[in-house]
């Protein structure tokens, strides 16, 4: 029993690093699969069409602003 | 006319009956009245001030009283009653500092610094089987439960978005798990040179705090060798504390200039629908594959769950605030009931200090040069930076590898890429501690 101490750390080492990277490996194929079956089936309305709406009023605002500070700016 | 009697005689029954409970009961009273009268003997004043001055601390410290037991039943050396006790008081001292004047791990550490203390006061027995840092352990850290609510918490708090969106970071987060295995072989390596002297058990139990994961450590150290459970609690908690200090070295001596600067694609968005199947996924999977994980992993994704539903807002947010805040109380001195000297105050504490820091250097490494053998595959680039953050340490690992990757350039912000191998860090170390577990079944 003395002798195989470092022998049976080894053994642990084996099988719990390839169970660590086996489940990982599985779980991005998993990952990769569920995003690809889900972009087709259930594909999200909103995230293409929100930013076009939302973000356009947002910019002329920001160009509005920007724009009023820098003629402020040379004005003073 | 009848129903009256018979009313009138239950009545009477009644009362006979619970008149002879309060004459039992009064009886009973008297003679407990009468022990009490016949234990409190009339004492000289001379006497009374002797036998105060024999139950003062300083007392005990100076004349270890022969008869004290530990918190386990088990005779102690003199030296664990009196000096012993000194020391653990000032050690106790020395993590107060470092908790509020560095601020390490704060709210675990103050917690456990302070049970600690009290677990050395001679004479109140607190961390005793009747003291209520004893009953605090034995409600909740004997029976693995705190730990597991803690990781409910931190299910809630986390987002894996960032791992779903670059799936091939969860490598990292198992390359890390190399500092777990590879400490346990140096474990067990000790023990046989004859340098120390760990069970297998006890060597895995230390090697865990490779994982860098508070709870995970917890939960392992009191299920394989809870005697080291207070050595190792500290050792995890300080060193994951100290990631930003022992980190940084190991990851710019391991990685060139030009591989610290590579810029990596920015993530791509993930849906709402990916993020709640997520947890059930891993869950069903360890389910399949390791059944012994699942008390981490399936509470670690039930707070995952109601946090990614969006229908349960008020349980998200005592799972994140009220629930975890109060348990950490709890775990903090249920760990620090195990800093009592005569469990702390033994080699293998030097011992499990070494290994801990052995474990997070070897798991640190690991994770960065998975990263490098990555990019020698085809396919987008990673920074080997962010391979560190494959040690769990939520999010303080991720904070390093963006902070180490900002000193060489500015513009390239980490943070978020290194996240993804921090969450799959949690999620390989809850695997390897069910592989442990499984191995020991």
């Amino acid at each position: 029993m003395e002798t195989n101490l470092i022998v049976e750390g080894f053994k642990f080492m084996g099988l719990g690093m390839s169970t660590v990277i086996l489940f990982l490996i599985i779980l991005i194929f998993l990952m990769n699969a569920m995003s690809k079956i889900l972009n087709k089936y259930f594909p999200e309305p909103q995230a293409s069409l929100e930013p076009k709406v939302g973000s356009k009023p947002d910019n002329k605002k920001t160009i509005a602003a920007i724009s009023a500070a820098v003629s402020h700016h040379r004005q003073g | 006319m009848k129903s009256f009697i018979i009313k009138l005689l239950t009545i009477l029954m009644l009362f006979s009956f619970s008149s002879v409970i309060a004459n039992e009961h009064g009886t009973s009273n008297a003679d407990a009245l009468k022990h009490k009268e016949e234990t409190y003997k009339t004492q000289s004043f001379s006497e009374m001030v002797v036998g105060f001055l024999e139950s003062t601390g300083v007392n005990a410290l100076i004349n270890p009283d022969p008869d004290e037991l530990n918190s386990h039943g088990e005779e102690m050396s003199d030296f664990h009653k009196s000096w012993g006790r000194v020391i653990m008081v000032f050690i106790t001292f020395l993590l107060f500092y470092l908790a509020i004047k560095k601020g390490f791990e704060p709210l675990l550490l103050l917690p456990i610094a302070f049970g600690g203390l009290l677990a050395n006061i001679p004479v109140a027995d607190i961390a005793g089987a009747d003291g209520f840092l004893g009953v605090i352990y034995s409600m909740g850290l004997e029976n693995e439960m705190f730990p597991i609510i803690i990781f409910m918490g931190v299910g809630a708090m986390t987002d894996f978005g960032p791992l779903l969106s670059n799936p091939k970071t969860a490598l990292l987060g198992g390359a890390a798990q190399f500092g777990i295995f590879g400490t346990l072989v140096g474990a067990v390596a000790l023990s046989q040179y004859g340098i120390v002297d760990f069970t297998l058990q006890q060597a895995s139990a230390i090697s865990i705090i490779g994982g860098a994961d508070g709870p995970t450590s917890i939960f392992i150290a009191s299920k394989l060798a809870p005697e080291l459970l207070g050595a190792i609690a500290v050792a995890s908690y300080s060193y994951m504390a100290m990631v930003p200090i022992i980190q940084p070295p190991i990851m710019r001596a391991l990685t060139t200039d030009a591989e610290r600067k590579i810029k990596m694609t920015t993530l791509r968005h993930v849906s709402r629908l990916e993020k709640l199947i997520f947890p059930l996924l891993v869950l069903v999977l360890a389910i399949l594959v390791l059944p012994a994980s699942t008390p981490l992993i399936g509470a670690f994704m039930f707070g995952n769950f109601l946090k990614e539903s969006g229908v349960v807002e008020r349980l998200n947010d005592t799972l994140q605030n009220a629930l975890i805040n109060t348990v950490t109380i709890f775990l903090g001195l249920g760990v620090g009931s195990k800093l009592a000297s005569d469990q702390f105050l033994v080699p293998d504490t030097l011992a499990i200090l070494a290994l801990g820091i052995v474990a997070f250097s070897v798991g640190t490494a690991a994770g960065v040069l998975m990263a490098k053998v990555m990019n020698i595959f085809p396919g987008n680039k990673i920074n080997p930076l962010i391979g560190s953050a494959g040690v769990s340490a939520v999010p303080m690992a991720a904070r390093v590898s963006n902070k180490v990757g900002m000193e060489y350039d500015r513009s390239n912000m980490l943070l978020m890429h290194a996240m993804g191998p921090n969450v799959a860090g949690v999620i390989g170390s809850a695997v390897a501690a069910g592989v442990l577990i499984s191995l020991f079944q």
